[in-house]
């Protein structure tokens, strides 16, 4: 019983994935074959073109761009919640959350016209708003870290004669850089996987990754294109994901 | 005392500027020029003139987009708390196995909903993944722009479960463990702590995920757009194919629909804090 609930839970979670991954190195799949009759690496050959290596070097540096604004931003948002009064701190906290409460093709629509009549270019607008749109995450991620931090590291630090930034640089910096690391890829993730800001900000100027997959996913017979870019997109995160969490896995082991 | 809070409170107000301040005008102006657009107030060429005629033109339509949207929303959030709330059971209750669907479940969570939405096109479209799996039957549904949103809603409780698991195990891993021990040694067999401690515990969790799950699917594009049917249109996709419409006009229209998915989703997360408060007072 038990074990059948774990396969079934397993199905459900890898089973979008299973024809992604086929049709990103089948060669030849026609219906009603179940698997491919022939596998090919031409998907992700396909994927070598000036037009794609643009969009990756966009979609990079929108997530990066999003992640080096909201991060920081977040942790001030954070700290700010913690030091203020009750009622100030609310109110800091329910705009932080805001935009979580507002879906992000309609606050784009709003916006659009204002960052046209001031000139704001694409990029700069499509990242503006997304690091709005990605500082809940951040603020959220660094609020439960300060919640469970320890401040009488920093008070020994302080007593054993570290200045105050000598404090933040060597107890703080170090104690918050896993909760850092998870908000800056939270960011990241908000700005690399975005498709409607891009699209309705950007108009056609800005193409991402994401944006490349929608037009091929929209299409029919794209399935290999669709399926290998689709893996291209995932694997960075991922590979990011695991150099962020195997070294904690690790110590905790150990 | 008050002398000294004084100045650190100025400086905490100092530390929240620069957060507060880009997202109060970023959904100040957002909110603002999409309702005085609504209204004709900021056209996008010509002298602006109030009418109300994007709102009342076509307004048996936007109502069932709005209907539409509630219940795609709402099914994939009852789906995605069930099936979140099943996967965290089972982490916290069988340690081994339970750690590979943790695993395989949190890698989900990087993904993009665009991606979400190709990968479940793959699987259930016409001679798609499963109906090869199936031996292609004769009786096969449209579940891919399908009139019920079969595959809409299957890609966002695929998402959202994971993300529901996520929040679950967050909040209830620590206390859930010790309260378990004492209803065994009490008694209890493995179903009566799931039903009888785990799933209270994650109650508010759960509540919260809920409200999250449900605003994020109501104004989300990419799988309405891939996996749905032309018609009837959800929010988002009515929103964004009018105001990508040649014609100017829409673009009042397209305020419209996006000021009331903005209203819905304001009125599911009052609701949802009520819930929360009155669980609070409760217990």
């Amino acid at each position: 019983m038990r074990v059948i609930l774990g396969c079934l839970l397993v199905v459900w979670i890898v089973a979008p994935m299973v024809p992604v991954l086929l049709w990103s190195v089948a060669g030849q799949w026609r219906a009603p074959a179940v698997l491919p009759s022939s596998y090919s690496l031409q998907g992700f050959t396909a994927l070598a073109t000036p037009d794609t290596a643009r969009a990756a070097a966009s979609s990079l540096s929108l997530g990066l761009g999003v992640a080096v604004i909201a991060t920081p931003l977040g942790y001030l948002g954070a700290l700010a919640i913690r030091a203020l009064p009750v009622t100030p701190s609310r109110f800091v906290e329910f705009v932080l959350l805001a935009p979580l409460a507002i879906p992000p093709f309609a606050l784009v629509m709003g916006i659009n016209v204002a960052l046209l009549r001031l000139y704001v270019s694409p990029p700069l607008g499509v990242t503006l708003v997304l690091a709005v749109t990605a500082l809940p995450y951040t603020a959220f991620m660094f609020r439960s870290a300060l919640a469970s931090y320890d401040h009488r590291f920093e008070e020994v630090a302080r007593s054993l004669g570290a200045s105050p930034g000598q404090a933040a640089r060597h107890v703080r910096y170090h104690l918050l850089s896993s909760a850092t690391a998870r908000a800056f890829f939270l960011a990241f993730l908000v700005g690399w996987g975005d498709y409607i800001t891009t699209l309705l900000i950007g108009g056609g100027q800005l193409r991402t990754l994401p944006l490349l997959l929608g037009s091929a996913a929209s299409t029919t017979g794209n399935e290999q294109l669709t399926a290998a870019l689709s893996v291209a997109i995932i694997l960075p995160p991922l590979i990011l994901l695991a150099g962020l969490t195997l070294p904690g896995v690790r110590k905790r082991r150990q | 005392m008050t002398r000294r809070r004084a100045p650190t409170t100025r400086r905490a107000a100092l530390l929240a500027l620069p957060a507060v301040v880009p997202i109060v005008l970023v959904v100040g102006v957002s909110l603002t020029a999409a309702a005085l657009q609504s209204f004709g107030l900021m056209p996008f060429i010509g002298p602006p003139q109030f009418s109300a005629d994007a709102w009342t033109r076509d307004a048996d339509e936007l109502v069932r987009s709005t209907v539409t949207s509630t219940y795609v929303a709402m099914v994939s959030t009852l789906l995605s708390l069930v099936v979140g709330f099943v996967l965290a059971a089972y982490v916290l209750a069988i340690p081994r196995m339970g750690r590979i669907v943790e695993a395989l479940s949190a890698a989900t969570i990087p993904i993009p909903h665009v991606i979400g939405a190709g990968a479940i096109g793959l699987l259930l479209s016409d001679s798609g993944f499963l109906e090869r799996l199936l031996g292609m039957p004769e009786a096969f549904p449209a579940l891919v722009s399908g009139p019920w949103f079969v595959a809409v809603i299957a890609e966002y409780a695929w998402k959202e479960s994971a993300f529901v698991a996520l929040v679950v195990l967050g909040s209830i891993s620590r206390s859930v463990g010790d309260l378990c021990d004492a209803a065994a040694t009490l008694g209890a067999s493995a179903g009566q702590r799931i039903v009888r401690v785990a799933l209270p515990l994650s109650a508010p969790s759960l509540a919260v995920s809920a409200a999250i799950v449900f605003v994020y699917t109501l104004g989300s594009y990419e799988a309405a757009w891939l996996l749905g049917p032309t018609s009837p249109e959800p929010l988002p996709v009515r929103a964004v194919r009018l105001f990508t419409s040649i014609d100017l006009a829409a673009r009042q229209q397209a305020m419209a629909t996006a000021l009331v998915s903005v209203a819905v989703s304001a009125a599911v997360i009052i609701i949802a804090i009520l819930v929360l408060r009155r669980h609070r007072s409760l217990s």
